[in-house]
């Protein structure tokens, strides 16, 4: 199974047609991949007649670490390390900011609504803000490009 | 079992899933049988009518005297049954018996909270003291679940307002708990003692706040791993200076600061606390000082534990723990020098209880320290203790009966600090071993049967391999054996979670053996839907199951349908499962809700989607509420 995690625009309206679970996020093609694995094929999970047994997954190694899989391994996140991940959020026209822990989410929709709940608007319906965050060269970017990891 | 099934068929009143399968599933409640007399100090008649021979009621029919007891009797005699399960096997018996004992219980547990609305179980048990609630499925707790999927514990407060006005304890597991909530518990029950969050969010210190002020009989406020918005407010600072009652306050979880001083006289004037658990904010002399407040403490949950050493601090420290005689439980976020370890050294011997598992701190410091712990049971610790220290534990802790080792980089390099020897050792070593969650690099199939044998008394084994499908590294085969060996040997197996390469033959051995298993946790295993064919049709007290990515699709589901009902609930996400069988296994099954997810972000409602439309999310799980009416966009309920 081909998992991929990306995040589409906020205004892109997905189409509801019929659509693999490897899109399972919303995705439309082509996204960076987090990780493959060669021992299934594209939606053919039925039998798996030739899928087990098969050690050799194809590892993309990101640097030293270990493929991120959402929710793997299973510890909590109170037991996962904790690094400074604490960034300041400031709204355009409230004088106080705020801060959010990125390692206690697991990807922008829950940062998303975070920031909602952070920062109350009075509209309910998609999203009423656009998150920015300035990026190594001092630009400002908006969030969601590139994937949550 | 049919009989009891039929009594309930025929009650007026609805019956709580959990009472009548849990009476049904308990291994330990007796079965009700005609022949037994129920031996009571009830009235004479009673006594002296012996089984179908007359006596004072002499008749076509005589009826049993157990039929004829008045209720005060029948209460009193549930009262010796603590059980939840026996209690729901008394109330199975007869309309009255079922009478007496919803009337008179007291504590209530809802595993699920959609299993029934809040208000029937209000007035189902109206004289409830101390409630439990649950929420999220257990996934929720590693992210799987999105943001406002539910579990609001809102309409529970509400409903329990209402009806059980005299109640002392809530609890609530993943759920979410507004400060609206907080502040109608405050001023709604009048003997509130006991308030434990667990995994929950939705509050902020104001609620708290709100609970400190206002529960004047408060003896807990247990707070655990709850995400707590912090507003600043003193909410400690609330508490009236003329409220001593305190027993337990849990704040670990909390981020922000506390106005220690207003602490410091909270811990003075409360003479009956016995379990403190501190958060980060509180420096390690400040611990000090509580500590010679509070020498009755029998826990104690430290801050962050980290300073530099200075020996002041440490004679400090020392002093402080030398008058805690009665210290039995310890934990902390120890980033600690190992250099003050020392400093509580004399209450090693008493330690039951040690939670390392938020500690950094490692090497021969932390294993001396733990190797003084002569009796300790329960063991939480960090994979930094590496297996010549679980050997270390395994020679000084033979009263060892829990053991969980959590991963210190769950992402890394794969750097092996901890492997199967450590958990070889230790089940070798410590008799009363019984239950493990264990993360570790590297399995084999010898070192599994190893520990099986050794240990045939686990009651819950949960085995993490880091990477998914990682085979045994020496015969590069599945841990099918391993695991057919846990399962066979240990016969009392109530909770297991598989891990590393596995086929479907581990299914049809944990289907066949797990008699008594009630959890089940499979992720990244089998290899066509025979494996969950296995689980569904064995296994016959399963009561939760929760499988990620795994190849199993709609077959098993639909050809077990009616075993679903047996069980709380059903989790598979990433599996091969398409809409057209949850729509089948929603029709077949009335009494179950069949809830889809799927990303978040899409509102596309279900009807319009064809029957091969693949399932990423599917969870089940039975009711007598109906399907709820809170679910956000991206869960459907077919």
């Amino acid at each position: 199974m081909e998992l991929e995690l990306g995040l589409a625009p906020p205004n892109d309206a997905g189409s509801c047609g019929k659509r693999r679970s490897a899109e399972a996020f919303g995705v439309k093609k082509p996204t960076l991949p987090l990780f493959l694995r060669d021992d299934d094929d594209d939606g053919d999970h039925g039998n798996g007649e030739d899928d087990t047994g098969d050690a050799r997954d194809c590892e993309i190694s990101m640097g030293n670490k270990r493929k991120r899989l959402v929710g793997w391994p299973p510890v909590k996140s109170a037991h996962r390390p904790r690094s400074n991940s604490h960034v300041k959020v400031k709204m355009e026209g409230v004088p106080i900011g705020r801060k959010v822990d990125l390692s206690r989410h697991a990807s922008y929709h829950q940062l998303h609504h975070t920031l909602r709940l952070m920062f109350p608007s009075t509209s309910h319906h998609g999203d009423p803000y656009a998150v920015t965050y300035e990026d190594v060269d001092g630009d400002w970017v908006l969030v969601g490009d590139v994937p949550w990891e | 079992r049919k009989q009891k099934d039929n009594d309930t068929a025929s009650l007026s009143t609805p019956s709580s899933p959990d009472a009548l399968p849990a009476a049904a599933a308990s291994p330990r409640a007796p079965p009700a049988r005609a022949s037994r007399r129920v031996a009571s100090p009830g009235p004479a008649t009673a006594r002296a009518a012996p089984m179908g021979r007359g006596g004072a009621r002499d008749g076509a029919a005589a009826a049993p005297p157990w039929h004829s007891l008045p209720d005060e009797v029948l209460e009193h005699a549930f009262s010796f049954l603590p059980a939840a399960a026996d209690r729901g096997a008394a109330a199975a018996v007869c309309h009255g018996w079922l009478g007496a004992e919803r009337r008179s219980r007291r504590r209530l547990a809802v595993a699920n909270c959609y299993a029934a609305a809040p208000r029937d179980a209000v007035d189902r048990f109206p004289s409830v003291r101390a409630a439990e609630v649950k929420g999220k499925p257990h996934f929720a707790d590693f992210g799987l679940v999105p943001p406002a999927w539910g579990a609001e514990a809102a309409p529970w407060v509400a409903a329990a307002a209402d009806g059980w006005p005299l109640l002392e304890e809530l609890s609530f597991k993943r759920m979410v708990v507004t400060d609206e909530c907080l502040e109608m518990i405050a001023s709604s029950f009048r003997n509130f003692q006991v308030l434990r969050l667990v995994s929950c969010e939705g509050f902020s210190t104001a609620g708290l706040a709100a609970i400190t002020e206002g529960c004047r009989n408060l003896r807990e406020l247990d707070l655990q791993e709850n995400y707590i918005e912090d507003c600043s407010s003193h909410w400690l600072s609330y508490f009236p200076e003329s409220f001593t009652s305190l027993e337990t306050l849990n704040f670990s979880c909390l981020e922000g600061e506390v106005n220690f001083a207003v602490l410091e006289r909270l811990v003075s004037r409360c003479r009956n606390l016995k379990t403190l658990k501190l958060n980060n904010a509180i420096p390690l002399d400040k611990v000090a000082s509580l500590l010679r407040k509070a020498p009755q403490l029998v826990e104690l949950g430290t801050g962050k534990f980290s300073a530099e050493y200075h020996s002041d601090l440490f004679a400090k420290l020392e002093a402080a723990f030398a008058g805690c005689k009665s210290l039995r439980r310890l934990s902390g976020a120890w980033d600690a020098v190992p250099d003050y370890l020392p400093a509580f050294y004399c209450v090693c011997e008493g330690l039951t209880s040690l939670n390392l598992s938020y500690a950094t701190v490692r090497g021969p410091e932390l294993i001396k320290f733990i190797s003084r712990c002569k009796n300790l049971q329960q063991l939480w610790v960090m994979d930094l203790i590496e297996d010549h220290g679980l050997a270390v534990v395994a020679g000084s802790c033979s009263k060892l009966q829990e053991l969980r080792v959590f991963p210190s980089d769950p992402f890394g390099a794969g750097q092996v600090l901890l492997t199967e020897r450590g958990l070889v050792d230790v089940s070798a070593s410590c008799p009363m071993l019984e239950s493990v969650l264990y993360f570790c690099g590297q399995m084999t199939n010898e070192a599994l049967i190893t520990i099986a044998k050794n240990r045939p008394n686990f009651t819950c084994f949960r085995l993490c391999i880091l990477e998914p499908r990682t085979p045994d590294y020496v015969t590069r085969e599945s841990l099918d054996a391993g695991f057919s060996a846990i399962v066979e040997s240990c016969k009392g197996l109530r909770r297991l979670s598989v891990s590393g390469l596995l086929t479907d033959l581990v299914f049809k051995s944990i289907g066949a053996n797990g008699n008594c298993l009630e959890m089940l946790s499979i992720a990244f295993a089998g290899n066509s839907d025979l494996g969950l064919h296995y689980i569904l049709s064995g296994c016959k007290t399963l009561k939760k199951l929760e499988i990620r990515d795994c190849p199993f699709g709609n077959k098993p589901l639909l050809a077990n349908a009616a075993k679903l009902e047996t069980m709380r609930s059903l989790w598979m996400s990433s599996c091969s499962l398409t809409l057209g069988a949850c729509r089948q296994l929603a029709e077949k099954m009335p009494r179950l809700t069949v809830e889809i997810m799927n990303d978040p972000g899409r509102t596309c409602p279900v009807e319009s989607l064809p029957d091969d439309s693949p399932v990423e999310t599917l969870y089940v799980y039975r009711t007598i509420a109906g399907p709820r009416s809170d679910t956000p966009d991206y869960v459907q309920i077919v």
